[in-house]
């Protein structure tokens, strides 16, 4: 569902590219303040480390826990970049990727698990062409702000009346789904075709798309907690 | 926690040999609808997941994924080496 260049009304794009900037801070101030503690200058000093801002009373460092978490980004980060390479034919000549919104929220929380995605739309972007330069604000709001953040909390409200693995699939198969209506959304406003026609189209197509995805997110969960319980 | 990483690996891998080229569910709706030619093709050093320096097949595929696993991958664990200081 990578929106290439072309597609938006430069207006519309540049607007989602700031509004993709400040979620992307909020995500990234939220991911910095669970991964670091504040602690003492002179505490670090007697450690050996920062001794050149004993003045300044405080520092932020990663805490044990805080750069485990920053590892697991990674490899999140590797395994959604991967599986998003593997499409697969979902019939008419058609093909679906994951987008691993939902797995990542699942797994990291809903701040980090939008930066993954985030992460992995700008690297495939600036080093693979897949999505535009100035859609790639549009990208980051419908797979990352849409498909993680929002998700994550269809996840986090259906995991308290239903099983988790329900929860996981619905909220899989609606981040694929109001995705595509985003995008087939930008697409209708910036003219490039109508409304009537852009989100029946998209909306049918992802439908089934979602499936898979809410299939591979149990799977793909199932197995991160199982690997990295074993280490 | 390095299996995920091997797995990734293995996935791209995968993905060279196997993964489909049908357009996806976007592309193939701007196909059906008429608006795909507005797409404007860019080109960057991976473009269409192949590296420059090999013809296109399945070995330059695998090549160019695993140059992206790296990559993601590799921003992270940077990260984290900067904020440990």
């Amino acid at each position: 569902m990578h929106i290439p260049d072309g597609f938006l009304d430069p207006k519309i794009a540049t607007g989602l590219m700031g509004a993709a900037v400040a979620v992307l801070g909020y995500c990234l101030a939220r991911v910095r303040a669970a991964v670091t503690a504040l602690v003492p200058a002179q505490a670090l000093a007697t450690a050996g480390r920062g001794a050149q801002s004993i003045a300044s009373g405080y520092r932020r460092v990663l805490t044990k826990l805080g750069e485990q978490k920053v590892y697991q980004m990674g490899m999140a980060a590797a395994l959604v970049f991967a599986a998003q390479m593997f499409n697969f034919p979902i019939g008419g000549g058609t093909s679906g990727h994951l987008i691993g919104g939902v797995f990542a929220a699942v797994l990291l929380g809903p701040f980090a698990g939008t930066i993954v995605i985030a992460v992995v739309l700008i690297i495939q972007s600036l080093f693979f062409a897949d999505g535009g330069l100035l859609a790639l604000g549009a990208n980051i709001i419908n797979m990352a702000a849409i498909g993680s953040l929002a998700c994550y909390y269809i996840y986090y409200y259906l995991k308290k009346v239903a099983p988790e693995w329900l929860a996981i699939a619905v909220a899989a198969w609606s981040s694929v789904v109001l995705a595509s209506l985003a995008c087939a959304l930008q697409i209708g406003f910036s003219g490039t075709i109508g409304f009537g026609q852009v989100i029946p189209a998209m909306l049918r197509v992802h439908a089934v798309i979602g499936i898979t995805e809410a299939l591979i997110t149990l799977a793909a969960v199932h197995l991160f907690r199982s690997m990295a319980k074993s280490e | 926690m390095k299996k995920l990483l091997l797995i990734s690996l293995l996935l791209v891998v995968l993905a060279a040999f196997f993964a489909s080229t049908h357009p996806d569910g976007l592309d193939k709706t701007a196909e059906k609808l008429g608006f795909a030619g507005k797409g404007t093709e860019r080109h960057s050093l991976f473009t269409g997941y192949a590296v420059p320096f090999l013809p296109e097949g399945v070995i330059s595929t695998a090549l160019a994924g695993t140059a992206g696993v790296m990559i993601v991958a590799g921003l992270f664990f940077l990260s984290a080496k900067y904020l440990r200081g």
